[in-house]
């Protein structure tokens, strides 16, 4: 105990780290009868970490060109030791990532936490959420399979879709006009270096937002907030989320052994499109809702008028701690809380339905 | 003037020795459509009759390629005045008689130089062929009943052969030659059952034309040709069959039934096989009990029924091997393993137990068995990837299980932790 003693009077005499240690100890969690949605954000960052952590050993065995990518994906899943166990974890818990980034957002917009002052934490929890789908998207198309290959071309072909610089973005994404070897080069480009690169910045702003802000105890719960003993983050929360992530864990144990990750055959880029492409589950919303549409809609073509809406939608959910003006004084809009409802069961019920077939 | 008529008669011949190009108002040159005054006047004509050859012009390949109406009518389209343009002392010959028409279209498809116009390697010996044909032979005796040139390829809106709107194409000729050949009354004539096209379409021919839409599966002509259309006589069948099933008919020529079929005048292929209602083969055919194919020449105790004892035991045990392995690898892969390499041997003994089948037609149980136990090595390798795959399967979860064990401890350990510290 004295080498760590003397190590930490080292490090502290250096770096005077004795206020960041009375902060964590002095800090405190309020408890109140929705205090369990405080987890959702750690339960996103221990998959973040597994993500991390798996996509490293990948990286290792991984080729990035579509001559080798299906190989090498093919040798790390048959021939490595535990390869089958690292690439099964890093695509599970790609999508419970999500899953869990959603959970997050919807129960901190529902309870309404992102009401001044922590708009900046709801923005960068936003650009989080987007960069989580688009690590969804370029990772979809690394294993170059026939179903990855024709979902990014289907995905892709969207962007063009876009007024004015359509063109220039489709021909950015794809590296060419068409998904080729570029492309696979171009994503994996995005997947490790890019992505990781903004994801951690803006992860590491968004922790520190937390970290100084606190908490946020939603509206009318403030009085069962004050009346209960607040949890002392470190170590009593912390030892809580620990139990949360050990769960977590289980769960992607369960799901890598017992559902391991298909792999599918091989990208035939002069192939016909098979039946039934779909994109990555949480796409499903939006691309059952574009195929929904009519080709035309008052002379405008269907799936622009489409991802207009959803742009629009986008930015109105982006900007709710402006647009809910009663939020900034602790009375937040009825309207905006019936909209989340409506966009949390919109979504719900699309991907179910999706999932079930209902849209064939 | 007679020196003239001379000069003129003379300067035709030596054209027509040259192989000179016809009339540019008869035949322009290829790629020019070929609208003239007969188009334009029959295209306004009021009984359907005459409007409906020129309306079918703007599809005809003939027109397409600068053949005019009186390319084939004669005649003088550049006159307006029908009395001009339709004019028998012009060449007018207007609608040909069905025996007439083999030879009118021979005219030009005849003429190896000048269809060279169109294309290098364009067949010319269709008419030549026809003559041959139970149709031409027929049409020569005065049968007005029997096809034509028209009667498959249409008179006017004549397609190309590889247009697959055109009558002959591969998935339409079967119902071309059935509008007559399905007809059992006309057929009755002719002493032909007139079954033969629905017979043909419980075929697997027919089933990988129209299913897998696979062209180069045969068609009536392909085994009777088509404008030399004649029934293949019994020592040309396995020629015909074999032209496509090469192996079979190797095999089959090795076998003691090549000989004995021939001392019988019996059919090769057909013998077993049927002819128009080919199904797929099945193993059980082999035997020489009822319904057994091999017992319709041989019974019971017989070196045949000893053969056919001993082929389908060896086809038997390598089938049961090969389903049982197949599934298997299914199994071993819906539960989530990569059996690639399963999938090849397991491919191997599909491709070895296919050579087995074609080995019957030796009918020798020795080379049969040979394939078979090729069949057996390679399925015993898939079992054997198969068996790997199961252990590792068992080991994957009896790891998860512990796995999940040192979880929940920790979880409970930290929940009696947080318990003990907030009490």
């Amino acid at each position: 105990m004295r080498i760590f003693d003397r190590l930490w009077q080292a490090l502290d005499g250096r770096l005077e780290l004795a206020p960041l240690v009375d902060f964590a100890t002095h800090k405190v969690v309020p408890q109140h009868r929705h205090s369990w949605a405080y987890y959702f954000g750690g339960l996103t960052l221990f998959f973040f970490i597994v993500q991390v952590a798996t996509g490293i050993l990948l990286l290792l065995y991984y080729r990035p060109t579509s001559e080798a990518a299906f190989e090498s994906v093919q040798f790390i899943v048959t021939r490595v030791p535990f390869g089958w166990l690292i690439r099964s974890v890093h695509s599970w818990s790609a999508n419970l990532m999500v899953l869990a980034a959603f959970a997050h957002m919807f129960s901190v917009y529902l309870l309404g936490s992102y009401a001044k002052p922590r708009e900046l934490t709801w923005w960068s929890g936003f650009a989080l959420l987007v960069l989580a789908m688009g690590f969804g998207f370029s990772g979809y198309l690394l294993p170059w399979n026939e179903l990855a290959f024709f979902a990014t071309r289907v995905g892709t072909d969207m962007v063009s879709k876009v007024p004015l610089i359509g063109g220039w973005l489709l021909k950015f994404l794809r590296g060419g006009e068409e998904v080729t070897g570029a492309t696979l080069t171009r994503f994996f480009g995005f997947h490790v270096a890019v992505l990781p690169m903004i994801t951690t910045t803006l992860l590491a702003t968004h922790l520190a937002f937390i970290q100084r802000q606190g908490m946020h105890v939603p509206e009318g719960l403030e009085e069962e907030a004050a009346t209960r003993r607040p949890l002392r983050f470190a170590p009593n929360f912390m030892m809580r989320e620990g139990v949360v992530w050990l769960a977590g864990l289980a769960a992607l144990a369960a799901l890598a052994a017992f559902f391991p990750w298909e792999l599918g055959s091989k990208a035939d880029p002069f192939a016909s499109a098979p039946a039934g492409i779909k994109p990555e589950w949480y796409f499903l919303f939006m691309f059952e809702a574009l195929k929904l549409l009519p080709a035309h809609v008052l002379g405008i073509e269907g799936e622009l008028v489409g991802l207009g809406a959803f742009s629009l939608a986008g930015l109105v959910w982006f900007l709710v701690p402006v647009l809910d003006r009663g939020s900034r004084i602790g009375h937040r809009s009825r309207a905006f809380l019936a909209l989340g409802w409506l966009a949390l069961a919109y979504i719900v019920v699309f991907t179910l339905a999706s999932m079930a077939g209902a849209f064939k | 003037m007679r020196n003239h008529s001379f000069l003129a008669l003379v300067l035709a011949l030596a054209a027509t020795v040259a192989g000179a190009a016809p009339p540019p108002n008869l035949v322009r040159p290829p790629g020019t459509h070929a609208e003239d005054t007969c188009t334009a006047c029959h295209m306004a004509l009021d009984d359907a009759r005459l409007r409906t050859p020129a309306k079918l012009t703007d599809n005809d390949i003939h027109h397409a390629q600068g053949v005019t109406c009186a390319g084939c009518h004669g005649g003088d389209p550049t006159s307006e005045d029908a009395a001009v343009a339709m004019n028998t002392a012009k060449g007018f010959k207007g609608k040909f008689s069905h025996q007439a028409i083999p030879e009118m279209c021979g005219s030009c498809h005849s003429d190896a130089s000048f269809m060279l116009r169109y294309a290098p390697n364009v067949p010319t010996d269709q008419l030549a062929q026809y003559r041959t044909s139970k149709h031409g032979q027929a049409l020569a005796k005065g049968d007005t009943n029997v096809a034509i040139c028209s009667s498959c390829h249409g008179a006017h809106g004549v397609l190309a052969v590889n247009d697959a709107r055109s009558t002959v194409y591969p998935t339409r000729i079967v119902d071309t030659c059935g509008r007559c050949h399905g007809d059992a009354v006309l057929m009755g004539h002719y002493g032909i059952k007139g079954n033969e096209i629905a017979e043909y379409k419980q075929s697997a021919h027919y089933a990988a034309l129209v299913t897998k839409n696979d062209l180069s599966a045969p068609t009536c002509k392909s085994c009777h040709g088509a404008h030399g259309a004649t029934p293949p006589g019994v020592s040309s069948v396995s020629n015909i069959c074999g032209t496509c099933h090469v192996t079979q008919r190797e095999r089959f020529d090795l076998s003691p039934h090549k000989d004995a079929f021939a001392a019988l005048s019996q059919p090769a292929c057909e013998s077993c096989h049927s002819n128009h209602a080919i199904v797929h083969p099945q193993d059980s055919w082999i035997g020489v009990g009822k319904d057994q194919t091999c017992g319709s020449c041989h019974s019971a105790g017989d070196s045949g029924a000893t053969a056919a004892t001993a082929i389908l035991a060896a086809l038997s045990g390598a089938s049961k091997g090969l389903g049982g392995t197949q599934q298997r690898v299914d199994r071993v892969q819906l539960a989530g393993m990569l059996m690639d390499e399963a999938e090849v041997k397991l491919e191997d003994a599909h491709q070895a137990f296919i050579m087995a089948q074609v080995e019957i037609h030796t009918v020798n149980p020795s080379r049969v068995e040979e394939k078979t136990k090729a069949v057996l090595a390679s399925t015993g390798a898939a079992e054997r990837l198969a068996a790997s795959a199961e252990t590792e399967i068992r080991y994957r979860r009896t790891g998860l299980f512990v796995s999940l064990v040192v979880i929940a401890l920790a979880m409970v350990t930290l929940i009696f932790k947080i318990r003990g510290m907030e009490r």
